[in-house]
């Protein structure tokens, strides 16, 4: 074996060119509004429709040291929170650049590693400010508002179009109206909505008469950051399955914050409105995930009775059942368990309609084959046959019978299986009027032995009297009529039993291509609000916190030529290098690189929602925030005066005949700085590596071409 | 029918080390290991090239078991860098640097190997016993009545390894933890001899450094549905225990090779499941409470077993089994979190390093200056010695005087550049004249310079660039002069930020260096068999 080691930053630094160009290929799906991509296989010709990060680098080759590096950064953030994968992508291309641009520009590694990871660090410090509590949101449940209610203005997939506009209020920030067009941007069904951005080149706000939200008054408030944070054990084969389901204390703590311009609490207390500000524009989604937690309170108030145990969205207990061909309206929220079993089972499910059955739970496959991990069979046992009696019966005929013999003997009508079963006796069972459901998520699965009672085994043998469960019921699902669902063939049945917590959301697409996008943006939606409801507080959203974040970095950068060592002292690791004392000469360079990496992350999010026409014009406009938010002396406070304009309602006859309150809009919290985390460790852990060393790699495996700047040991 | 082929003759090489091919990859390795020293080395990613996880890492130990090196000489220099990097965890850079300058030096001075060898013991002699001796002006003995000295070992080797990605908090968290990880493996009473306990590192993933953790016992993981069945735990007395390291899983452990026959109507499986069931009502009937296996157990018995209320715990993993079974020393978990996979192996590499360091340090209870100081403070302190009392070498060896200076120069400069070696962004090194320490400048300093404004502390940390000294670049040439000699207590009690590296282990460093230095160095033929 030979070792390969190739230098890798002599003149250009590859690994950042590297990561660049990868994290390109993802810029459009920055923001609310993402365009798919069809990425195409040349040598089979076949295609796929994406539109979000997970499923672009599922489809790409990353291979090469650094393109693992990157999906192992992206993977590890989308296991752990389900959301911040585009943010993550966009900003390691952002700040590889920004590095590279330091690199050019003189500053040694050390001062950009240093001078950026604190640069962020303070970042983050300073975004407390616009975190907003969430308080008791489920209080007002009951009432009769919900989102589906107020939700008459969206159902188009693509909401954001962008048309001119004639009218309009003139906004005291609206830095160019007349050199170009203003823009609102509009739902198909031609209704304004709003766009999920702080910033708008026009506020097309309408009066408040709505009663939907309590009259609401601003505030900064920010809370202490608390530290409850998921956690899951790796190398587990348990504490990885399902989310930790520690109910977050409310935080209590409460900072005024300073020089604050508005003396008014921002808060929220309403679940729909928490909902629409996190739905960031997807609408249908958020729809479905609003129904959702409402069944789960609804059940966990039934089966709590006058208990007062907080309710906690459980989102290990929602699964989502995809009908493709089925028309977009057809998707819906049920309680229970809702699957689709092939045609054959139509006679059984009438026989079982109607009364209660009884369940048992396989852990593993029901197959005669099957034995559980970690079992090793031994490959040369040969049985041999005393007599010439000959065997009527294989063994798998043997096996079937037993299962047979098993589930009469219990009286079970109901087989889940959370892995494969055998064809065969899933044949004889139909004729014993026994109905066996394989490939059954282990979530269904436990909630069923939760509510009815049942113990999971592995094997059949197992199964005697106290692991069978009571009371299910078994029925057709008829929510979608006859005539749609007999054209894709299948039929679609409810297993439910009394108290099951367990919600199915039915989501249906006429195109099969778009069904795993509506799944990914169903599953958004819903991580959304469960971060939310955890961390129990949530950050102004659209564009406010990076706003703030280049903002405040363009002050940093800016002050320490003044305050100079004072300001950075002990932002090096080795306080006695050089480097400690030449900081404050590079630090301005490396922060306001720093900065230009949020600066590209908003152009390109008002370019992608369509708010701005280019990303020059979007640059420009957010020049001029930059400039206004200076100009006030403290930017925070600018942040949530702009809000405060938003929200305290301006009307614009001209748009609409209706009068529409415009939401918040709302960002989760630790995801989301983790994202930017982990954009920045594998950026300057890229930026610090200068050699790849390739390990088992003969002279003949490489070709020649790629010797080149190869040295061998 | 065999056919019989002449053996191939072995191939003879003399001088190897004369070889062009050596030389280069001499410099290759050297380059590799002195671009990754120190707390801003540069990161390597070691890879298979096939796919598969990619290692970022600046570390010898990560390193130097991923190096399959081809040439005998390369072989030998890494082999016994990694025998010290078993043995003592830390420094193996600095070892393996300086054994690479050593045989570079060496070289270049055109001495006759069995001179130099003779010669280079000699200095590591002076080297060995300045530093244990009272007057080291580069050791300080460590006060356990306070954590500083330990807590500044513990952050200068988390400092060292860049790709653990960590921000200075969390640095300063993590130092933190390891130490105290450490002390709850001190036993509380302790007779005649302090065994020390374990500290097991347990992964997280998801959470942050700051979330990382020391628990005092071990952690085990179990399903929560199995936790929930089992909870609230009413029992007050001890739990009895059993721990299996056997399979339990029921399979036929090993059948041997051939084929084994059985009568129609035997079940193996079940004669198996049916013994498992047996060891089960023992362990009902012994009253255990707790099982524990290393691997599977069979779900039939699980079941048995929970229907008799005994926890039963399996697939715990070899790791686990040594502190199980002696779960009654003193043992802690260290749950370590960080962010992505690669920063995360670097960080227990780290951990496990730290702690090996302060047990080191338990045991002969001194540290060493880092930063380079070290270094340049023994380079100045052996010139001084050969310079002014080389009677005392030179009457035991018959070498003339213009060899021990040529050789004193190649082993001081070698010394020298392991802490040059720090420097990794163009930055100018110097020494002082009082102290002999190690300190960096910005290499495009005006040439008429205030050196006290340019230069803030010297590498360890322990003097400020405000006293009256007097500096000289490290390349240049310079009158030897008597480095300062007994550390004053004071100097050293004040500081709360030293760096500072593992006395133990450096000492090993240096003399695993000088050796593998003269043994390559003394190399005449290289004999390969080509069978």
């Amino acid at each position: 074996m030979v070792m390969a080691c190739r230098v890798i930053n002599k003149r250009r630094h590859m690994g950042l060119q590297q990561l660049s160009s990868f994290a390109g290929t993802g810029r459009t799906f920055l923001g609310p509004v993402k365009s798919s991509k069809f990425i195409i296989d040349e040598e089979c010709h076949e295609s796929v429709l994406i539109s979000s990060t997970i499923r672009l680098l599922e489809s790409l080759d990353l291979t090469s040291a650094v393109g693992q590096l990157l999906n192992e950064a992206v993977q590890a953030q989308n296991n752990t929170y389900k959301t911040g994968t585009s943010t993550l992508l966009f900003l390691v291309g952002a700040w590889s650049s920004a590095a590279e641009e330091c690199l050019h520009l003189g500053v040694p590694i050390s001062v950009i590693v240093s001078v950026m990871s604190e640069g962020l660090n303070s970042c983050i410090k300073e975004v407390v400010s616009l975190q907003v509590p969430i308080y008791n949101v489920f209080d007002h449940l009951d009432s009769t508002k919900t989102f589906s209610g107020l939700e008459t203005f969206n159902i188009s997939l693509c909401p954001f179009l962008q048309i001119p506009s004639d009218t309009g209020l003139q906004k005291e920030h609206d830095l160019n109206d007349v050199a170009s067009p203003s823009l609102t941007t509009y739902s198909l069904s031609g209704i304004p909505v709003k766009s999920p951005k702080l910033f708008r080149r026009q506020t097309e706000v309408e009066a408040d008469k709505n009663t939907l939200q309590n009259p609401q008054t601003l505030k900064n408030s920010l809370l202490a950051s608390s530290h409850y944070r998921k956690s899951i054990l790796i190398h587990s084969r348990h504490f990885n399955r399902t989310a930790n389901n520690q109910w977050i204390n409310k935080p209590d703590g409460f900072l005024e914050q300073h020089g604050a311009a508005t003396p008014n609490t921002y808060r929220c207390n309403d679940l729909v409105e928490l909902e629409m500000g996190l739905s960031h524009g997807d609408h249908n989604s958020m729809k479905l995930v609003d129904e959702a937690v409402r069944l789960q309170y609804q059940n966990a108030s039934i089966q709590q009775g006058n208990c007062t145990m907080p309710f906690r969205f459980d989102i290990s207990r929602i699964f989502t059942c995809c009908l493709p061909g089925v028309p977009e309206t057809f998707s819906c929220v049920c309680p229970g368990f809702i699957t689709v079993v092939s045609i054959s089972n139509t006679t059984l499910i009438k026989e079982l309609e109607n009364q209660p059955v009884r369940v048992i739970l396989i852990e593993g496959d029901l197959t005669e084959n099957y034995r559980h991990l970690g079992f090793n069979k031994a490959t040369n046992i040969n049985t041999l046959l005393e007599s010439m009696k000959i065997q009527q019966n294989s063994s798998e005929e043997v096996w079937t019978n037993y299962v047979l013999q098993v589930l009469i003997k219990f009286n079970v009508n109901l087989v889940l299986v959370q892995g494969n079963v055998s064809e065969h006796l899933i044949e004889r069972c139909i004729h014993s009027k026994q109905l066996v459901i394989g490939s059954v998520n282990s979530t269904v699965m436990q909630a069923f032995a939760e509510a009815s009672g049942a113990v999971q085994v592995t094997y059949i043998t197992q199964v005697n009297e106290n692991c069978v469960g009571n009371g299910i019921y078994v029925a057709f699902w008829r929510s979608i009529p006859s005539d749609v669902i007999d054209r894709i063939n299948v039929i679609t049945i409810v297993i439910k039993t009394e108290g099951i917590n367990l919600v199915t959301v039915v989501l249906t697409s006429p195109v099969t291509a778009q069904m795993q996008t509506k799944e990914d943006r169903f599953w958004t939606c819903a991580y959304r609000l469960y971060h939310a409801l955890r961390e129990q507080k949530v950050f102004l959203g659209g564009g406010a916190v990076e706003f703030l974040c280049l903002s405040h970095l363009q002050i940093l950068a800016g002050q320490s030529l003044s305050k100079r060592n004072h300001v950075c002292s002990g932002w090096l690791h080795n306080t006695s290098s050089w480097l400690a004392s030449s900081l404050a000469l590079y630090r301005p360079t490396v922060l306001n690189c720093l900065a230009n990496g949020w600066h590209r992350y908003l152009s390109t999010l008002m370019y992608n929602t369509a708010s701005c026409s280019s990303e020059f014009e979007a640059s420009t406009f957010i020049q001029q925030h930059l400039q206004n938010a200076r100009d006030s002396g403290s930017p925070s406070s600018y942040i949530l005066n702009e809000y405060n304009k938003l929200n305290s309602g301006i009307f614009n006859p001209s748009i609409s005949n209706k009068l529409e309150q415009i939401p918040s809009i709302y960002d989760i919290i630790i995801p989301k700085i983790e994202a930017w985390r982990r954009a920045l460790d594998l950026v300057l852990l890229v930026l610090q590596t200068d050699s790849e060393i390739i390990t088992g790699l003969g002279h003949t495996q490489l070709n020649s071409h790629e010797t080149e700047g190869f040295l061998f040991l | 029918m065999s056919r019989l082929e002449a053996k191939k003759p072995s191939l003879c090489k003399s001088e190897p080390l004369t070889s062009e091919r050596v030389r280069a990859t001499l410099c290759v390795l050297k380059g590799i290991l002195t671009s990754s020293y120190g707390p801003s080395g540069r990161l390597k990613q070691v890879h298979s090239g096939f796919g598969g996880c990619v290692c970022t890492t600046s570390q010898s130990s990560a390193l130097l078991s991923n190096l399959p090196v081809t040439h005998p000489i390369l072989k030998i220099l890494t082999t016994s860098m990694q025998n010290h990097v078993s043995c003592f965890r830390d420094c193996g850079l600095f070892t393996a640097i300086l054994c690479c300058n050593l045989i570079e030096n060496v070289q270049r001075t055109g001495l006759t190997p069995t001179t130099v060898t003779k010669l280079n013991q000699h200095l590591l002699s002076l080297c060995t016993s300045y530093l244990k001796s009272e007057s080291c002006g580069c050791r300080i003995l460590v006060d356990f009545s306070s954590p500083q000295t330990l807590l500044c070992l513990v952050r200068s080797i988390v400092t060292s390894k860049p790709a653990c990605m960590l921000t200075r908090e969390e640095r300063d968290h993590l130092s933190a933890l390891i130490l105290r990880a450490f002390l709850l493996t001190i036993p509380e009473n302790t007779k005649d001899r302090l065994i020390l306990g374990n500290s097991i590192i347990v992964p997280l993933k998801g959470q942050r450094v700051l979330d990382s953790s020391v628990l005092p016992g071990i952690l085990i993981e179990m399903s929560e549905i199995q936790l929930m069945k089992i909870l609230p735990i009413k029992k007050s007395e001890a739990f009895k225990v059993a721990l299996f390291c056997a399979s339990l899983s029921g399979d036929l452990s090993d059948t041997g090779e051939g084929t084994m026959v059985v009568t129609y109507g035997v079940s193996l499986e079940n004669a198996v499941l049916e013994q498992l069931l047996s060891l089960g009502r023992q362990l009902v009937s012994d009253h255990v409470d707790l099982v524990v296996c290393q691997k599977v157990i069979h779900p039939s018995l699980k079941q048995f077993l929970s229907m008799h209320r005994v926890i039963a715990i399996d697939r715990v993993g070899v790791a686990l089994m040594e502190p199980l079974s002696k779960v009654t020393a003193t043992i802690c978990s260290l749950l370590l979190c960080n962010r992505n996979d690669t920063a995360w192996d670097e960080l227990k590499l780290t951990c496990q390093t730290a702690l090996h360091v302060l047990q080191l340090t338990i045991k002969e209870p001194c540290v060493l200056l880092g930063g380079g100081c070290t270094e340049t403070h023994l380079a100045a302190y052996i010139r001084h010695k050969t310079c002014n009392e080389p009677e005392s070498i030179l009457k035991d060896d018959g070498c003339t005087q213009t060899e021990l200076q040529l050789s004193t120069e190649a082993f001081c400069s070698a010394l020298e550049s392991v802490a040059g070696s720090l420097e990794h962004d163009g930055g100018e090194v110097l020494t002082d004249m009082k102290y002999g320490h190690f300190w960096s400048a910005h290499a495009e300093a005006p040439s008429i310079v205030n050196w006290p404004d340019l230069l803030s502390r010297c590498g360890c940390g322990l003097y400020n660039s405000q006293e009256e000294l007097h500096w000289s670049f490290l390349k240049s040439t310079r009158h030897p002069f008597v480095p300062q000699t007994y550390l004053p207590h004071e100097a050293t009690g004040s500081a709360d930020n030293l760096t500072l590296d593992c006395f133990t282990a450096k000492l090993s460093g240096l003399q695993v260096a000088v050796e593998t230095a003269n043994l390559i160095l003394d190399l005449s033929y290289v004999i390969e068999d080509k069978n």
